[in-house]
């Protein structure tokens, strides 16, 4: 079991160097020449190049890259400005480590996507299940119509909708913005209410279909059959029997879907003017901020490698059949 | 300086604006008197560039500069032309020259301090103007750099130490060596390279994220990106200054806002927001501000700057001036000016300076009715130049639905002449770099102009010296060349009567227009939504239209 | 963000090995289905407009990329006269907000920009997806080891922030075949590791080492005995690829990184529709809803092939 887990780690930190290496030779290609941005508009050719020594663009390309990851362990500096660990760039156009834009921004990714994740889980989870116990009625047919419904409407439809019919013309909610939970709690609640919806429509459709026919297939299965027949309660052998073997696959593809959304939701943060990780990457690629595309996609390989990992590990825990070949 | 178009991304505080405004002087309105105290809110798309002095230069970090510093002389704090006025500020008077203008001197008014509570003297002046020789750090305005003698090695007080050419005989006094005569000195220290920085200090970005204050206000909470907040600064004596009246007790900005969502906010106007001010509201928005009620909270002027199409003569055919010309005729400036929002956001422009620069002559070379575009005069001069069968361009634009609404404009405008214009997207940030490398610029660009101070000095000069024409970070986009426009600008340059030199400039403007390097396009006007409780506030002109910071503030400050 | 769900759907519930149902057994069914009907219709009348697209532009009398500025107020920012959005007898579906551009004409040219983009998109990520996965399935050893490193490595990559980046520092050159290789790129692991697993447990059947034994080359493994056996899992992924793909171009082009201007597109309309939508609805519910009922049609259509073929394994 060690071995497996020092074997996975290893394949982390190599996916995550490939990542690196690969974002940084791609913008290191198409990206215009960061010295030029931060010169400034009355830049001189002279003043371009001297800033060219301070950011060590001179260097050779593998020199530069090796200077990133070393940066990441150990800081570095850049002309007069210091960098600290774990450094992953400095952004001249916001004047910032990226390090600090990511940390003032993440507890508003995070927000998003743990809650977005809490409602997506329960309606999809307990709305599958109830279809699947009334498979065929009237109830499942207009849950799973919905469902796919669900699926198909774009997020940014869904968000423009929401905010023209709740907030512009109901005026029930506010306009999103990012008020931390301590400064006013209904005020929190109010403003991440509309992005937690807007993302969870599209996983809760697709956890319902999924926990539905992933139960209706276990109910059909021959130890749920001798299980009844052998007189069980109706209650427990659905919580030992059916739930357990249909949910461990949702637990997989949600461990991947919500690691996912911890690298920011673009999209969604976006629309509703939220300050986090994935409005940050929108902005720095408008403006071209080279460093901050770097972290961002750094950053979310980050978690859906470790997000992967650690899914790997909880399937093992929960499904004995695994266990069993993994060691 | 490019700030208008630079902005207009970036800065939701500016876009441009001056001449009228509409609600200045009533009583109910956001002219009437503001009280002392309360927090200003201030809601912006776009964070501020730089905090450090030496390093922001554009129409927004100008305008929040002055609450937070102090220069030598600056601009007044007026609506109209009062307001672009230089006066005295940290000096006592708008500076002596001796040595036929190449030597300037100015005295410090006594009581000056820093937040820190040291003393201002001439030393700190010295210090902070010197740092914009700095490679790193002097990326703001240049003017410092291109006017004051120094060594050709220098590179800041940070690498290369002490510089002579400004000397400082005692605390108070400070003298500038010019590299030759400049009759107008007294309104470049009123550029924010000239802000005091205590001596020894400032290096690096320290001032980026900790500026020491020498105005009424000094930064109490920054979080870059995402707020700022400026407290009353007690070292600052209201008594040593005359410009500005520093109302509210804080300004609070919220940055990264959706300008949609500013927009809805200012028009509900609900709690804090009713003491709120923002920037130009969007095109959308302008039907829905109609109500009497509404109307009265805006504010709206022209701006100082002119957004314009360069034509870069040195490509084919557009080195034809013919070719030119007929671009200039078929221009469908109605379509364009819809692009951004119609006839509220913005005036028709026919000369090269906008309305608000002294000297300007309002004609238009090459008319159309109703600015419609004349096809068939156009097709008449192509025909002549040997292009009836029309050609190819390419039209830089930059990634923003505004510019790029704009191009589709153009090129609708010049389908019917078989000019098929090809559009070139590039980057926001990256835009203004590319079209000012003459290698990389293609046949047409859309840009803006905005004057550094209102002065045909510091519009057409740069925009088309054609010794100025250089490889990269060139200004002069058509690379216009010409023999008589150099000549005269020489000339013009020559005269120390400021009137007459404004009038000759406005003369120049129509000589430069007959050779047609530029289509003049627009002059964007701002239009502000301010919150109920806004009063104290007028359109800046030498702002860009924002409202001027130091005057704003609260009727009903709630103590 | 917006393709991915789907695609996480089809690899979870694709058959292991789906004998063909026949492609006429589908379309009986399909239109006995009155939803399913409906859709089919829909989508029809969406390719129509996408084909004939120049036609039914000179019918309704305006272009897509036509200015009409008397259809807009000037002095009210450029919004549309007339109520709902400026629909009239000359604009079916009222105008573009200050440009005054015919928003039926550009849905039309908008609904060709959808659908070459998707089809484009879903035939190369087939492609490399059944190629690639079938190779890594069929050899395993170190070619599958490198195509599925390949794969993990691109699976691991936030796309969606990846795609915007690489979208909006190239030149503009040719968006649409842009965006069809960016796109490719980062699906086709997603069918090619249903196919590679497929592959494997096919070529272990009796019947593979049964042509084997009979002298029949790699080759002909491949194509005669292979291919035929994953058909199903390659209609049904790829059919449910096509709306994931129709919304991630929508998605960039809602981004700003799409199709550049004058092109229309239905994600580049709701984009700027989005400072629009309090005053002129229209302009962002009419792309809105053809975006959301072509995707979803398509879905549904999806949906019901991959019951069908599901039905026709078990049977």
């Amino acid at each position: 079991m060690m071995r497996y887990v020092l074997g996975r780690l290893g394949g982390v930190v190599l996916i995550l160097l490939a990542v690196c290496l690969f974002t940084y030779l791609i913008f290191f290609k198409l990206s215009p020449d960061p010295a030029v941005m931060i010169c400034g508009k009355t830049c001189t050719p002279e003043r371009i190049d001297s800033i060219r020594d301070v950011l060590g663009l001179n260097q050779p390309l593998l020199t530069q890259f090796w200077d990133f990851l070393s940066g990441i362990f150990v800081g570095r500096d850049y002309g007069s400005v210091h960098c600290s660990a774990p450094c992953l760039g400095y952004s001249f156009q916001t004047n910032e480590s990226v390090w600090s834009m990511i940390t003032a921004r993440l507890p508003v990714s995070i927000t998003v996507a743990v809650g977005a994740a809490v409602l997506w889980l329960l309606v999809g989870v307990i709305g599958g299940l109830v279809s699947a116990v009334k498979q065929g009625t009237w109830w499942d047919r207009s849950a799973m119509g919905l469902a796919l419904g669900g699926v198909s409407v774009p997020n940014y439809v869904l968000a423009l909708l929401l905010q023209y019919v709740l907030v512009v013309k109901l005026q029930l909610l506010p306009f999103p913005s990012a008020v931390p939970f301590a400064d006013n709690p209904l005020l929190w609640f109010e403003s991440y209410l509309m992005p937690w919806v807007v993302l969870a429509v599209g996983y809760a459709c697709l956890y319902a279909r999924l926990t539905r026919s992933n139960v209706i297939d276990t109910l059909a299965e021959n130890y749920y059959r001798t299980a009844r027949a052998k007189g069980l309660n109706g209650a427990l052998i659905m919580r030992r029997h059916a739930l357990r073997p249909a949910l461990t696959p949702i637990t997989t593809i949600f461990g991947m879907d919500f690691a996912g959304l911890l690298g920011g939701a673009l999209i969604t943060e976006t629309v509703f003017g939220l300050n986090g990780i994935g409005k940050m990457a929108a902005d720095s690629i408008a403006k071209n901020d080279q460093p901050v595309i770097m972290a961002v996609t750094l950053l979310a390989a980050f978690f859906v490698v470790i997000g992967n990992v650690v899914v790997d590990l909880l399937y093992t825990a929960l499904d004995p059949r695994v266990r069993v070949v993994s060691s | 300086m490019l700030v208008g178009l630079v902005a207009s991304a970036a800065l939701a505080l500016t876009a441009c604006g001056g001449g009228t405004s509409g609600a200045t002087g009533e009583s109910a309105g956001p002219g009437a008197k503001a009280a002392q105290g309360g927090t200003l809110q201030v809601l912006a798309n776009a964070a501020f560039s730089h905090l450090d002095p030496a390093r922001g230069f554009d129409g927004g970090v100008n305008n929040f500069y002055r609450l937070i510093y102090r220069t030598l002389t600056t601009q007044g704090a007026a609506p109209g032309a009062d307001g672009t006025k230089i006066v005295p500020d940290l000096a006592t008077d708008t500076g002596k020259p001796s040595d036929g203008g190449k030597t300037w001197t100015f005295t410090l008014k006594d009581g000056l301090f820093f937040e820190t509570g040291a003393p201002i003297t001439s030393a700190d002046v010295k210090w902070g103007v010197s740092r914009a020789w700095d490679p790193e750090i002097g990326i703001g305005s240049p003017y410092a750099k291109q006017l004051i003698e120094a060594p050709a090695s220098y590179q800041g007080p940070y690498k290369s130490g002490d510089l002579a050419t400004i000397a400082t005989p005692d605390a108070k006094t400070i003298v500038f060596h010019l590299k030759k005569p400049y009759a107008d000195f007294g309104s470049v220290v009123a550029q924010n390279t000239f802000t005091p920085v205590p001596k020894g200090q400032g290096a690096g970005n320290a001032l980026d994220s900790k500026p020491i204050a020498s105005g009424p206000y000094k930064v109490s909470e920054y979080k870059p990106g995402a707020s700022l907040k400026v407290v009353r600064n007690d070292k600052w004596d209201k008594k040593t200054d005359d410009v500005r009246q520093a109302n509210p007790d804080a300004f609070q900005w919220t940055f990264g806002l959706d300008p949609a969502t500013i927009d809805e906010r200012m028009i509900a106007g609900q709690g804090t927001d009713a003491d709120a001010i923002a920037g130009t509201i969007q095109a959308a928005t302008v039907a829905r501000v109609q109500t009497a009620q509404l109307k009265q909270r805006t504010m709206s002027g022209l701006g100082g700057c002119t957004t314009y199409m360069g034509l870069n003569s040195t490509k084919k055919p557009l080195d034809n001036v013919k070719v030119r010309q007929a671009i200039n005729l078929a221009v469908n400036k109605q379509t364009v000016r819809d692009a951004v929002g119609g006839s509220t956001l913005a005036e028709i422009a026919t000369s090269i300076q906008p309305p608000t620069i002294a000297g300007r002559v309002d004609y238009d070379p090459y008319p159309s009715p109703d600015h419609k575009g004349d096809v068939d005069g156009a097709r008449k001069l192509l025909t002549e130049a040997g292009f009836a069968s029309g050609f190819t361009m390419t039209l830089d634009t930059r990634a923003q639905p505004k510019m790029q609404a704009m191009a589709v404009a153009i090129q609708q405008a010049l389908e019917p002449l078989k000019i098929t214009v090809k559009i070139n997207t590039i980057d926001t940030a990256t835009y203004y770099e590319v079209i000012g490398t003459t290698s990389q610029q293609h046949d047409a660009a859309i840009t803006g102009w905005c004057p550094d101070w209102p002065s045909g000095a510091t519009f057409l000069p740069p925009l088309f010296d054609g010794r100025n024409i250089t490889a990269k970070g060139n200004s002069n986009l058509s690379q216009l060349n010409d023999p008589g426009v150099n000549a005269k600008i020489d000339e013009i340059a020559k005269l120390t009567d400021v009137k007459a030199a404004n009038a000759a400039y406005g003369e120049l403007d129509k000589q430069i227009m007959a050779l047609a390097p530029v289509v003049p396009l627009l002059y964007e006007k701002v239009l502000m939504l301010v919150g109920s409780n806004i009063g104290g506030a007028y359109l800046h002109d030498g702002f860009s239209g924002g409202i001027d910071l130091v005057s704003v503030g609260l009727k009903d400050s709630g103590k | 963000m917006t393709a991915s769900p789907t695609l996480v759907e089809v690899e979870e519930a694709v058959p292991s090995s789906a004998p063909p149902t026949s492609g006429r057994r589908i379309l009986t069914t399909v239109t006995r289905d009155k939803g399913a009907l409906a859709c089919l219709v829909f989508l029809a009348i969406v390719v129509l407009m996408a084909v004939a697209a120049p036609l039914i532009t000179k019918l309704s009398g305006w272009g897509p990329y036509q200015f009409d500025s008397a259809a807009i107020n000037s002095d009210l920012g450029g919004v549309p006269h007339g109520s709902l959005g400026g629909i009239s007898g000359s604009h079916w579906f009222g105008v573009e907000p200050q440009n005054g551009r015919d928003l039926f004409a550009r849905i039309v040219y908008g609904a060709r920009v959808s659908i070459t983009i998707s089809l484009s998109a879903t035939l190369l990520t087939g492609i490399l997806g059944v190629v690639l996965g079938m190779l890594a399935g069929f050899y395993r050893g170190w070619i599958d080891q490198v195509i599925s490193r390949l794969m993990d490595f691109l699976m691991a990559f936030p796309a969606l922030i990846f795609m915007i980046a690489i979208l909006s520092s190239l030149p503009s050159g040719n968006r649409p075949v842009l965006l069809v290789v960016v796109i490719s790129a980062f699906g086709w692991p997603y069918l090619a590791r249903v196919i590679r697993g497929q592959t494997m447990t096919l070529a272990n059947r009796e019947f593979v080492e049964a042509a084997r034994a009979s002298g029949a080359k790699d080759s002909q493994v491949v194509f005669r005995e292979i291919l035929p056996n994953l058909r199903g899992s390659i209609v049904v992924m790829t059919t449910l690829a096509i709306p994931g793909y129709i919304g991630t171009e929508a998605g960039l082009s809602f981004l700003g990184v799409g199709v550049s201007p004058p092109t229309a597109s239905w994600g580049q309309m709701i984009s700027s529709s989005v400072s629009w939508y309090s005053v002129d609805p229209m302009f962002f519910a009419i792309p809105g809803l053809f975006l959301f009922l072509t995707v979803l049609s398509l879905t549904v259509l999806g949906d019901k092939i991959r019951t069908l073929i599901d039905q026709g394994e078990a049977a």
